[in-house]
């Protein structure tokens, strides 16, 4: 049977000696970071305390989790807001764009040159009628864990032409969570 | 790997609640009506004056022998705005609190809106509207007997929130309700 995504939580914290994650509040969490400058590179979360809801939602602390707060990464997904105010936003099928992304955690490329193709995952990736933004990680997925800095660069191109472009761009990163909890009285 | 009915055994008898009762899938709901450009919305902390279709609830607890899972979680909009009505296909800030625990921390449920290729869920209903979306998380979030719960959402286009509009939050789940066993 294969390992479970807290299983694999709980493995690789306490690899990291991070042995009191296994006691936190688990969670279902998302992170996301918007860039509403037209660019063809973006570099998302990194420096995105700057950047208020509904840019981003990751707050004050910056692109890392706090103590005892953990993301494992199962999904990631590119969309494209639609004005600088980063309210409203669109799927890739909306502009025919796919994206090119690194993840790094820490000092670690942990997934390199991967892209986000307009319309793929088809074989399994029901959204009503339209192509999906979204890649699921294979295998179990990754985890960011606290108190590590984590940011994705991406650059967006044209999904058939295989040609550079320049988009407004945001990422989210989403999966299973773990939210600090004292356990004790403080 | 705990599942939703064991979770809720585990949860339940480490606070001492491991009474038995009657299994079953719970539903509990708070509706919202908004004033115009209100762009925050506190879920289960006010039941004065709601019909029984604005709230199954009279308090924000469950009762002394009921616990429910959190496995799914709704957001219905009534917008009705004019030229442009609001909509929770634009970002949203979800936060769940159980007790003093944050549970369900600054989360963006406007991905599962509509149907943009961008859903969290590997199949995801083309029914899910702007105005209608459903998240199905992916751990088990326990409420206990008699543990006081909320719930708030940020809008971002507040602006466009009309006098009226109504936003309704729905958690769905394996439950626990009372059962007496024995004649009283």
């Amino acid at each position: 049977m294969g390992m479970s995504a807290q299983d694999k939580m709980i493995t690789v914290a306490n690899r990291l000696g991070l042995t009191s994650l296994k006691d936190m509040q688990g969670t279902t969490r998302m992170v996301y970071d918007s860039i509403p400058t037209i660019q063809g590179v973006h570099t998302f979360f990194k420096g995105a305390s700057q950047r208020a809801f509904p840019l981003s939602n990751i707050g004050a602390n910056g692109n890392q989790f706090q103590v005892d707060e953990a993301l494992l990464v199962e999904k990631i997904g590119f969309f494209f807001p639609t004005a600088a105010d980063g309210i409203s936003y669109n799927g890739c099928g909306a502009t025919g764009l796919s994206v090119k992304f690194d993840l790094v955690i820490g000092n670690k490329t942990v997934i390199k040159d991967a892209t986000v193709e307009l319309g793929g995952e088809q074989a399994f990736y029901n959204d009503g009628a339209v192509a999906s933004s979204v890649i699921d990680l294979e295998g179990v997925g990754i985890l960011i864990p606290p108190q590590v800095e984590y940011y994705v660069v991406a650059k967006p191109f044209a999904n058939a032409t295989r040609s550079a472009d320049t988009a407004r761009l945001g990422c989210y990163l989403f999966g299973t969570g773990a939210l600090l909890n004292f356990n004790t009285t403080i | 790997m705990a599942n939703q009915v064991n979770k809720l055994a585990y949860v339940d008898s480490k606070l001492g609640a491991s009474l038995p009762g009657q299994q079953t899938t719970r539903v509990i709901y708070d509706s919202v009506n908004a004033v115009a450009g209100q762009g925050f919305y506190e879920f289960f902390t006010n039941f004065a004056g709601k019909t029984e279709f604005q709230t199954n609830l009279t308090t924000n607890k469950l009762d002394s022998a009921e616990s429910m899972v959190i496995k799914s979680i709704q957001l219905i909009g009534n917008f009705n705005g004019s030229p442009t009505p609001a909509n929770l296909a634009n970002h949203l800030n979800l936060n769940v609190t159980v007790g003093n625990q944050v549970v369900i921390k600054d989360f963006d449920p406007s991905f599962n809106a509509s149907n943009r290729g961008l859903a969290f869920d590997r199949l995801h209903s083309g029914f899910n509207s702007s105005q209608n979306l459903e998240l199905r998380l992916l751990t088990d979030i326990v409420i206990p007997p008699q543990v006081n719960f909320k719930a708030t959402l940020q809008l971002s286009d507040a602006v466009n929130v009309a006098l009226n509009d109504d936003i309704t939050i729905i958690f769905k789940g394996y439950g626990r309700i009372f059962s007496a066993g024995n004649s009283f």
